[in-house]
């Protein structure tokens, strides 16, 4: 494989690792949850600059970029800051966003709050720079290892493999046992779940921080390959990317949720950069957020639960009605409303 | 041994597990519970009748937490529960079913009812994050329970179908084993006949007098009469907000206010 095609699969592999996190993140919210988490990119964009003022070391007068902070740590230090500071600013907006509203007003709330994000970091310039955003952000390791250019992006992948089996065997953990059970109460009927004695805050507060410490490590994950980061870099709409890849890939399915990262920000996305150029310029740009738009609602029409759906989790039932014996207990079906069944229904009480 | 037995002290039996004192709502100046007292005695069924809009739901919303009270006790067991949020007063003992179906579709009937099980191993994100092995044995125990009460309600082959996809009686039915799969020691019922049919109505009657015969005690929002006249040991009458009569269905019967009550409604 030539160079150039090895920089360029790498590239979109790094892509992809960092997609299916930021997607699982959503998908904990979103599919299992409910939480209609319109501030997304607002997380994954905390992990990045915290990543960057973390990496970048002190600042000086004068110099051409200004931001707050200023250090240099070590690996992995700054990513797993940058977890931390996806996770505190979950909790903070969660406190505001996600007490005492009802899910679509949330959604609203946390869309204001996307937006009101991304201009006081755009017109504040002495937090990370401004518009123009911060760049030359260092590598991991990348002056420790001495490899090649084309070995490092290798090793990026590795990198960005190993956190994507971390974050899986986290979510995984999670949503197969009762705990994930009890979110997906929650998302299924709110009072419900309160009247059978779920804490709906809580749950909701729990999935809603844990989902911004993956979307943090993942925007500490992407600024680390990419080295800039400015507002452009997450403006509102790329949240809906990651929707579009939920609903396309399957909601509340951990595998869905990685198809889709697959199939819209990296397949559908990156095929569009192959198509011949037509029009003036920023007209294929503003054509493929109308194409994601047209996706989305393409699968909320004809196949809403997307390509994986949520699956049926049918457990085995313990054979319960003993042999036909003297009790003329024979099955379920044959015994008499009556009978005396009650004392090993209750015997735990 | 049954539930509403485990709890009963040797005097007892005359307690009032849930006795209600001079409950207000107030919904931005209407009146909607005006001052409502009432007590439900332990291993007794207790009605909640009335005409349309005599404030039995929100009465029994405020009961249930769901509904904050402008004022007034509620005291389970003598405790003042009034105003705590519906999961804390699920977690005193406070099972509730409501008046519209509120299964939770996305999930089968076996895990609908698994999700009524308090504080069990693997509910906690710490718990979850020790993974299958700490929460298996546990996840066994709750299955075995729900297979139990799915075999007494004849739902056994449901148990892994989607809930959304039951038809409204079978709804009816897995919400009231959801709410027994918590172990409740009060039963709040919100018209658990309406909108069921007959043949299914009666089953469901049959169920609530083989609970109350082990002794679980039930407060029910109820309109048809002859569901109250059968399961109900005792009947709250229920209008504009007030308590208009208390006592036994033939007690009531002949209350002259009662009757106005209905005809004016």
């Amino acid at each position: 494989m030539s160079t150039a095609w090895q920089f360029y699969l790498t590239t979109v592999l790094v892509y992809l690792g960092v997609d299916v996190i930021a997607c699982w993140g959503l998908n904990l919210q979103y599919g299992y949850t409910g939480i209609l988490n319109f501030a997304y990119v607002v997380f994954q964009s905390a992990g990045a600059y915290t990543y960057a003022v973390l990496t970048l070391g002190p600042v000086y007068r004068g110099d051409f970029q200004q931001y707050i902070v200023g250090m240099s740590l070590p690996f992995p230090l700054p990513i797993i800051a940058a977890g931390v500071v996806g996770g505190l600013l979950s909790a903070v907006i969660g406190v505001v966003g996600l007490r005492r509203l009802r899910s679509d007003y949330q959604a609203m709330v946390l869309l204001v709050i996307g937006l009101i994000a991304t201009t006081v970091i755009t017109n504040a310039s002495g937090i990370f720079n401004g518009a123009a955003g911060l760049s030359l952000i260092p590598k991991p390791l990348q002056s420790h290892l001495n490899l090649t250019l084309i070995g490092y992006q290798w090793a990026y992948v590795l990198l960005v493999a190993v956190f994507c089996v971390i974050i899986y065997w986290f979510v995984h953990r999670i949503t197969q046992a009762p705990f994930g059970r009890s979110l997906r109460a929650v998302r299924d009927h709110e009072q419900a779940a309160a009247a059978l004695g779920k804490n709906v805050t809580a749950l909701r507060m729990t999935s809603f921080i844990i989902g911004g410490v993956i979307a943090g490590i993942s925007g500490a994950l992407l600024v680390g390959f990419i080295g800039a980061w400015s507002p452009g870099s997450w403006l509102y709409q790329e949240t809906f990317i990651f929707f579009t890849a939920l609903i396309v890939g399957g909601t509340a399915n951990n595998a869905g949720a990685a198809l889709g990262a697959l199939l819209v920000p990296v397949a559908f996305l990156e095929a569009t950069r192959f198509l011949p150029q037509f029009g003036g310029p920023g007209l294929i740009d503003a054509l493929q957020w109308v194409a994601v738009g047209v996706l989305t609602l393409g699968f909320l029409w004809f196949r809403p639960r997307g390509v994986l759906p949520e699956r049926k989790r049918s457990l085995r039932l313990p054979e319960i009605a003993g042999p036909p014996g003297p009790a003329g207990q024979s099955g379920p079906a044959a015994r008499p409303v009556g009978a005396p069944r009650v004392e090993d229904a209750r015997r735990r009480a | 041994m049954t539930i509403a037995a485990a709890d009963a002290g040797p005097a007892a039996a005359d307690t009032a597990v849930l006795a209600i004192k001079d409950l207000r709502k107030n919904f931005g100046g209407v009146l909607a519970v005006d001052g409502v007292s009432f007590t439900a005695r332990r291993g007794e069924v207790t009605g909640l009748i009335g005409p349309n809009g005599a404030g039995k739901s929100t009465a029994l919303g405020m009961i249930a937490g769901s509904v904050r009270p402008t004022a007034g006790q509620v005291l389970l067991n003598g405790v003042d529960i009034a105003g705590l949020p519906s999961y804390q007063v699920a977690r005193r003992g406070v099972g509730r079913t409501f008046q519209l179906s509120s299964e939770f579709p996305h999930m089968t009937v076996l895990e609908n009812m698994l999700a009524a099980v308090q504080g069990g191993r693997g509910d906690t994100l710490r718990s979850a994050l020790l993974g299958k092995r700490y929460w298996r044995q546990a996840e066994d125990a709750n299955v075995r329970l729900a297979a139990e009460l799915m075999d007494r309600f004849s739902m056994t082959a449901m148990a892994n179908e989607l809930a959304g996809t039951l038809s409204g009686g079978q709804r009816r039915l897995l919400e009231i084993m959801r709410a027994l799969m918590a172990r409740p020691r009060l039963l709040l019922l919100d018209e658990p006949m309406a909108g069921v049919n007959p043949a299914l109505s009666q089953r469901i009657q049959e169920y609530l007098l083989e609970l109350r015969s082990e002794g679980l005690q039930m407060l029910m929002v109820e309109h048809e009469m002859s569901v109250v006249e059968r399961l109900c040991d005792h009947v709250i009458v229920m209008a504009q907000g007030r308590v208009l009569a208390d006592g036994t269905l033939t007690e009531i019967r002949s209350d002259r206010r009662v009757l106005d009550a209905y005809l004016a409604g």
